[in-house]
């Protein structure tokens, strides 16, 4: 009864990574990941806006598959449910 | 035909893709946008390998700053164009090909006519709003795109075959902010290197692409990561381009 938060890249820096939390029905992924990230308020204010939206650019894919970070707050988490979570980099 | 010259040079790759997958290399054109801390690694490689014509797009002159990663680009150079830079190194490395430079700054009105006819389209690029126009010229001409972006230590890949898999839009709708980024060079280096090994197998039709693959690269911890991503219907660049079976000619 877990979900995993993977984060990549910056995030990862400052939050760490293949973070285990317990699932219960009804967990929304925004908010998982939001609480993860509060553990680190740089890391927080790297994924979040002030508002407390996901920044647009933030990646979110669960299980392998793209999540829009619109769709976030309303997107239920399944028991097993991995989460990744990375910024795109723009450098060449 | 290959000359007794580049039977000699590519001996060793004929092993791997036999005298007819060197042909089709020679025959190829291969648009680089970008000779920076990506495009520097890519167009040698790709030169070395007997990529027909190359070439290579570029507005910037070289500065001292960048040859920490711009390894085209040497100490002599410095005020140089870089596409002047790039020309001389590239021939001296390999004179067998044909090495083209446009000293320019890609827009939508000359990224068309730049790319248009070339096989494959490299981003090298350092921003997304030019990254944007390539594949939109990709997804317009049905041109593969080959992607590939870093930061510090960071850094990412994917192949874009239009029709066939997500777009550049697809997977980034919105870029990450813009900022002078960090970089070491090996971050670019190694990435190009994923870059110019997917254009040689789409080239010669061979392995398996990083179709609908993002390739991550965390430098730091020395991990890759893979993740999927899939088209999106509602996309503004590819959405309307019906998706399309393999053709098998990759």
């Amino acid at each position: 009864m877990t979900i995993k938060i993977r984060f990549f890249a910056r995030f990862r820096e400052l939050l760490g990574t293949d973070i285990l939390l317990a699932w219960t029905e009804g967990t929304i992924l925004g908010s998982v990941v939001r609480e993860v990230a509060k553990n680190n308020q740089e890391g927080y204010d790297a994924i979040f806006d002030a508002g407390g939206s996901f920044r647009e650019f933030v990646i979110l894919i669960r299980n392998g598959t793209r999540i829009e970070t619109a769709e976030a707050e309303k997107t239920l988490v399944g028991d097993g449910d991995e989460i990744a979570v990375f910024p795109p980099v723009a450098g060449g | 035909m290959l000359s007794e010259r580049e039977l000699d040079r590519y001996r060793r790759q004929i092993l791997l893709f036999g005298e007819e997958g060197q042909e089709k290399l020679k025959k190829s054109e291969i648009f680089i946008a970008g000779a920076g801390g990506l495009g520097c690694p890519i167009s040698i490689y790709l030169a070395v390998a007997g990529i027909g014509t190359i070439t290579v797009v570029d507005k910037d002159v070289v500065d001292q700053s960048n040859l920490n990663r711009q390894i085209l680009h040497h100490d002599r150079d410095i005020g140089k164009k870089k596409t002047t830079s790039a020309r001389e190194k590239l021939t001296e490395i390999n004179p067998d090909i044909r090495v083209t430079v446009i000293n320019t700054t890609i827009d939508e009105t000359n990224v068309l006519g730049m790319a248009g006819s070339a096989d494959g389209i490299v981003d090298a690029m350092d921003n997304f709003p030019t990254r944007y126009l390539l594949n939109e010229a990709a997804v317009k001409k049905g041109i593969p795109l080959f992607h590939g972006a870093i930061r510090g230590l960071y850094g990412q890949a994917t192949t874009i075959i239009p029709g066939r898999t997500a777009c550049l839009r697809c997977i980034f709708p919105n870029p990450p902010p813009k900022e002078v980024f960090p970089v070491v060079g090996v971050t670019p280096g190694l990435i190009g290197m994923v870059q110019a090994n997917e254009v040689l197998k789409y080239l010669l039709g061979t392995g398996k692409l990083l179709e609908n693959r993002l390739f991550l690269w965390d430098g730091l911890g020395a991990f890759t990561e893979e993740v999927c991503v899939e088209r999106n219907p509602g996309c503004k660049t590819c959405g309307s381009i019906q998706k399309e079976g393999n053709k098998g000619d990759y």
